[in-house]
């Protein structure tokens, strides 16, 4: 009882925190894309407008507002989802980001997934057998990984699989059924793994590797319990907390930077793609929905990673 | 306080000696270094631009490692981009590093207090700007300036090394001498600037390598995209050029900036390793990725 409700005033207490943040993510995206961007008064008007028709339309445009105020009507518009039309192609936004964000989750979310176990389970293989020969070739190959340029390997692996072999796509989206799915998907996924690879393998290992030398691991393997038990439950689940925080942090960043360039290169329509189209051609009501929206799910996330934290660990709630 | 470096310098000589890995990385950071150097002392690579022969020529005497599509001298290119990645990484490592450890200074010195809590405000709020977007968002608003892209490598970056000092710091300012600092009647400004961010050396040393890793391998994903390197050349923009090519069977350009960048970025990671090892063991392994 005493615990649930220091729980909730945890909870309440990160929430009121995440106030200040999202303030400030919102006030530097509607600096950036909106106080500071082009201005949009000629781009709507038709050819040889009035100074009437100018005057007008900065006046619908909210230009002759001043600052605060056009940031409250920003924040009012990213909390109702009330983002406007594209210019391109005057598609609403809010279709476009229904329509664009499950193809990039489509495209992302495997890499994303298989990429994660398979560093655990490097980085375990690596921990159990600290100073080996095998660990050192781990962390060793981790280090190459984490030197590989992700537009090297994108560009590599289209080069092998797309070209020399033939045996993918070398680009487009053209998704009708699962074998449609699978073929697009392939080599975006390996792209995925192999550039976050290096960087997940290193920081699962040192943190399994420091939890192998606790004194409950080293009890449980006295008593003779098994390797693979003894990983999975005393090991990696000692270790959540750091495993988890990390995921959790590096999911928005990477799945936004991956998206963007695996969908450039790739001609794939998805969310990133629209976002770099929109910055290359200044597509204002486009570029403020992404960034707004992205930064705001950012801050709800690390916030939602805290809670989680404290669930798994108590101990947490007294700093 | 000067013993601490000294101390340092020490720890690293010794284990460059006793780490083969660590001394060979120095070697081949040297190696660019002085192919950069010879870029801007107009040695070689400074006809980067030139229309030197065919198109897609395969290594000759002439071209060492060919040419592209335009008939331009894939080495000297691939050279003067060495010059434009150590231009890139020193400006916005350094940069990074005076504003990430003078903020981190403040914020560790005054923490539990305003200026604590303005800087992490800061911190969180940019980190939570998802680095590409702010990159985009930059360019916008400076109508894609050619600095828009090292603006914005600054202003993401800091915040690590910032986050790394001021815990440093918080340890620090405990110690008696800052305590006798304090008693002398020396003013903060003094106290962090003097006795505190240079016993905060060895985090910073690290970090500044680690900059200078992420600002190469981000200028690459950037002019990738054409939103980074402008009117100039470097490793990105030939990959992009070599992206094309390889659509068409060629891949000499693509190959050659691939290997150049590797080299670099694996040579300074096992450098900055090194570093870590010898100076600051504890944040070795919690390397944050930088998007690229």
């Amino acid at each position: 009882m005493n615990d649930r409700r220091a729980l909730l005033a945890f909870g309440l207490r990160k929430l009121v925190g995440a106030v200040p943040l999202v303030l400030g993510v919102t006030l530097i995206s509607f600096t950036l894309t909106v106080h500071f961007g082009p201005d949009q008064t000629y781009a709507l008007l038709g050819k040889n407008p009035t100074a009437a028709e100018v005057e007008q339309m900065r006046t619908q445009l909210g230009y002759d507002q001043p600052f605060l105020l056009r940031y409250a009507d920003y924040l009012r518009r990213l909390a109702t989802l009330d983002l406007g039309h594209a210019q391109a192609t005057g598609e609403p936004v809010r279709a476009m980001l229904a329509r664009t964000i499950p193809v990039s989750l489509l495209l992302l979310a495997p890499g994303f997934v298989l990429g994660t176990l398979l560093a655990l389970f490097l980085a375990a293989l690596a921990a159990w057998n600290r100073g080996s020969a095998l660990d050192r070739v781990i962390s060793a190959a981790s280090v190459v990984g984490m030197s590989l340029s992700f537009v090297v390997i994108l560009v590599g692996l289209q080069a092998v699989f797309g070209v020399w072999l033939g045996w993918f796509p070398v680009r487009g989206w053209n998704v009708a059924g699962v074998a449609d799915y699978l073929h697009h998907v392939a080599v975006p996924t390996l792209a995925f793994i192999v550039a976050t690879l290096g960087y997940n393998t290193r920081f699962f290992r040192a943190v399994l590797a420091a939890e192998m030398t606790s004194e409950q691991v080293r009890t449980a393997r006295a008593f003779g319990i098994g390797p693979l038990r003894i990983m999975t439950v005393h090991v990696v689940g000692n270790s959540l907390l750091p495993i988890v925080t990390r995921i959790l942090f590096s999911m928005p960043l990477l799945v936004i930077s991956g998206s963007l360039l695996i969908e450039s290169h790739f001609g794939i329509p998805g969310v990133g793609r629209i976002t770099f189209a929109a910055v290359m051609s200044g597509d204002q009501p486009v570029l403020m929905a992404v960034v707004g929206l992205s930064a705001v799910l950012f801050v709800l996330a690390v916030t939602f990673a805290d809670l989680l934290c404290r669930l798994f660990d108590p101990r947490l709630g007294r700093a | 306080m000067s013993s601490l470096v000294v101390q340092s310098g020490q720890r690293l000589r010794a284990g460059l000696v006793a780490e083969p890995a660590g001394f060979w990385a120095l070697v081949v950071v040297v190696l660019y270094a002085a192919v950069a150097g010879g870029v801007w002392l107009g040695w070689w690579g400074g006809d980067w631009s030139a229309l030197a022969g065919p198109g897609w020529a395969g290594p000759s005497a002439d071209h060492w490692l060919g040419t592209n599509r335009l008939g331009q001298d894939i080495l000297a290119r691939a050279l003067a981009a060495t010059a434009t990645a150590f231009e890139i990484g020193v400006l916005v490592a350094l940069t990074t590093t005076a504003i990430g450890g003078l903020a981190g200074g403040l914020a560790g010195y005054s923490s539990p207090g305003w200026a604590d809590e303005i800087v992490l405000w800061l911190m969180g709020t940019l980190d939570a700007i998802p680095f590409y977007l702010l990159v985009a968002a930059l360019a916008f608003a400076l109508h894609g300036h050619a600095w828009a892209m090292h603006l914005a490598m600054i202003a993401t970056f800091w915040t690590t090394t910032a986050r790394l000092v001021r815990a440093e710091t918080q340890r620090i300012r405990r110690l008696p001498f800052i305590e006798a600092a304090r008693v002398a009647g020396l003013r903060p400004r003094s106290i962090i600037v003097r006795h505190i961010l240079p016993n905060t050396a060895h985090i910073l040393l690290v970090q500044t390598t680690l900059v200078f890793i992420a600002a190469i391998k981000v200028e690459v994903v950037l002019s990738f995209l054409g939103i980074g390197t402008q009117d100039s050349i470097s490793w990105g923009v030939m990959i992009a050029e070599g992206s094309q090519d390889i659509l068409a069977g060629q891949y000499g350009n693509f190959v050659v900036a691939s290997l150049f960048l590797f080299g670099l970025v694996m040579a300074f990671s096992l450098l900055a390793d090194q570093l870590q090892d010898s100076l600051d063991p504890r944040t070795r392994d919690s390397r944050w990725q930088p998007h690229g």
